[in-house]
């Protein structure tokens, strides 16, 4: 029996190229496990986002900003649904928005000055990063929990505001309070965010 | 306080540099290959090239006492580099990676050398009488990505080691016939080799730049990209540490850090200038630049005639050039060594990096 009988119709094709040799190597870099950089991180179910959410607003009510800030950033979502993230972030970008630009960087300092404040605006800044990545789903929040705050409402109350316009202000928002952050935190801060493997 | 020794060599990064005891011979990774400066005066004069790897030499290190040379390289090789009247002679060492070797480093008592490689592993290399030759034994366990860097403690058998996967270890090179059992410390009793004495986690997953463990070995700080120093404090053998301190700065991550004595750690890294750490087992904080920012030279302006700056405003559109930085070093600093020290205290300290500089600073 000669050789050449023996090749099949698979052996002819190029299909063993394809396959993804490093797949099946447990050694190799592509099987390494991303859960060992990072300790475990409780799970964030839906309903304890609203109740954080609802005890944030009451506190935003009640005209204490920084503490509505902390709490939101005392609980971030690493570990939960993408739709619970999505709703934390609307949360953290309302908190945002409510805060004057004149308050920001006292705020900022009295943060990172307090106990674990280095740690609270890395988290900070992962939200704004964030917020900055998906625009749709933080000015989304954003429209629904804060009716126009920017006093184009009544100039644009006629002709229907285009998502394009609300995105460019909440994207304002997150810019100024980058700014903030990074004079507040420094660059070490941007580091600590693109280094973390726990993301919001 | 007086002005630092500049010495710059040449335009080329400096993957790591070392001073031999006498500190008249400072040796130099440059490119693959190694370069031999002597001390002429005030300055350094390149006197001898050892060329044996075909790669970049990533790390280098001269035995202060035996004046052995070991070199490592990104072709998987360490050279030890005997001196000889006729000049250095090199001899292979068995390696068994297949990665690049980045890292290496004599053990205080010059018996054995580690090797941090991109193989996940740890070469521990020691002279074989019978063979002739210098083998190796592997630390594998359980580090799960590639070694950047080593530091050894004190007693010769243990050794910190930082690695990609954002981990600081301490594990014991117990290398039976060659290593002395080693009375106990707060980090182990008994060092079978490749007993893991101490793991720790960065908390932000930055690759572990540099290790090192402050002069009487009972502590271990530990430099992070996430612009992080960690102190870490052992209680007891198999016990959680007694304080594991963790300093997040504002600036740019540390690639290298040395302890002064044990309440004061000198880091660099990419901004370009060393930083003073102080501290203790009841915290440490950031305290100030090693550089002095107001030293002559500096802000001297030179008056510029008109015609002088409406020509630069033509030319570059901007009257002065700023591309100079404010330090001294004018890129990232790769490596810190002590230079001189008396006792645990460090007087002066070495630092190179890309800019092809080295700098010896007082302290």
């Amino acid at each position: 029996m000669s050789i050449i009988q023996q090749i099949t119709a698979d052996d002819l094709t190029d299909n063993w190229r394809r396959i993804n040799i490093d797949a099946l190597d447990p050694d190799s870099s592509l099987n390494f496990p991303t859960s060992s950089l990072h300790p475990p991180q409780p799970e964030i179910s839906e309903s304890d986002c609203r109740n954080l959410s609802s005890a944030v607003r009451q506190l935003l009510r009640g005209g204490d900003a920084e503490g509505a800030l902390r709490t939101c950033l005392e609980n971030p979502v690493y570990n939960g649904p993408d739709g619970v993230k999505e709703q934390h972030l609307g949360t953290v970008v309302e908190v945002l928005q409510s805060i004057k630009a004149s308050e920001m960087s006292p705020l900022l300092k009295r943060v990172y000055e307090g106990e674990g404040g280095v740690e609270l605006l890395d988290c900070l800044m992962k939200y704004l990063y964030k917020g900055m990545g998906s625009p749709g789903a933080g000015s989304g929040g954003v429209k629904v929990m804060t009716p126009q705050t920017t006093g184009f409402s009544q100039i644009g109350g006629g002709r229907n505001i285009s998502s394009g316009d609300s995105t460019g202000s909440a994207m304002s928002v997150l810019l100024s309070w980058h700014e903030k952050v990074v004079e507040v935190a420094g660059l070490g801060c941007i580091g600590r965010v693109m280094t973390d493997f726990r993301r919001v | 306080m007086s002005a630092p020794e500049v010495h710059h060599l040449f335009h080329n990064p400096i993957a790591d540099h070392s001073f031999s005891a006498d500190r008249q011979t400072l040796a130099i990774a440059r490119d693959t290959t190694v370069e031999l400066y002597g001390r002429v005066g005030n300055a350094f004069k390149l006197k001898d090239e050892l060329k044996g790897h075909d790669k970049t030499v990533t790390s280098i290190d001269i035995a202060p006492n035996s004046g052995r040379i070991v070199t490592c390289s990104q072709d998987r090789n360490a050279l030890v580099w005997e001196p000889t009247p006729q000049g250095y002679k090199p001899t292979l060492v068995l390696l068994r990676i297949n990665r690049a070797a980045t890292f290496v480093r004599w053990s205080p008592n010059e018996t054995k050398f580690a090797v941090g490689s991109g193989d996940r592993l740890i070469a521990i290399c020691y002279f074989e009488e019978e063979n002739d030759w210098w083998v190796s034994k592997h630390l594998k366990k359980p580090i799960r990505s590639t070694i950047t860097t080593v530091g050894w403690h004190p007693n010769s058998v243990l050794l910190a080691a930082g690695s990609t996967d954002a981990h600081a270890r301490v594990l014991s090179s117990f290398i039976k016939g060659v290593d002395a059992r080693p009375e106990p410390t707060a980090w182990g009793e008994r060092l079978p080799f490749n007993t893991i004495c101490g793991e720790y986690l960065n908390n932000s997953a930055g690759w572990i730049h540099s290790v090192a463990f402050s002069p009487s070995g009972d502590a271990l700080a530990f430099a992070a990209h996430d612009s992080s120093i960690t102190v870490v404090y052992p209680s007891a053998p198999e016990q959680p540490p007694k304080a594991v301190i963790s300093i997040n700065t504002q600036l740019l991550p540390f690639m290298s850090l040395i302890w002064n004595g044990e309440a004061e750690i000198i880091a660099a890294g990419y901004d370009c200038e060393a930083f003073r750490f102080k501290g203790g087992i009841n915290g440490w904080q950031l305290s100030g630049t090693v550089e002095a920012k107001s030293r002559p030279g500096l802000s001297e302006e030179r008056e510029e005639s008109a015609l002088n700056m409406f020509k630069q405003m033509d030319l570059k559109g901007k009257v002065k050039d700023n591309t100079q930085l404010k330090t001294i070093h004018q890129n990232t600093i790769t490596t810190l060594r002590p230079y001189e020290t008396s006792g645990d205290a460090v007087t002066k300290f070495s630092s190179s990096g890309v800019d092809g500089r080295i700098v010896i600073w007082n302290v």
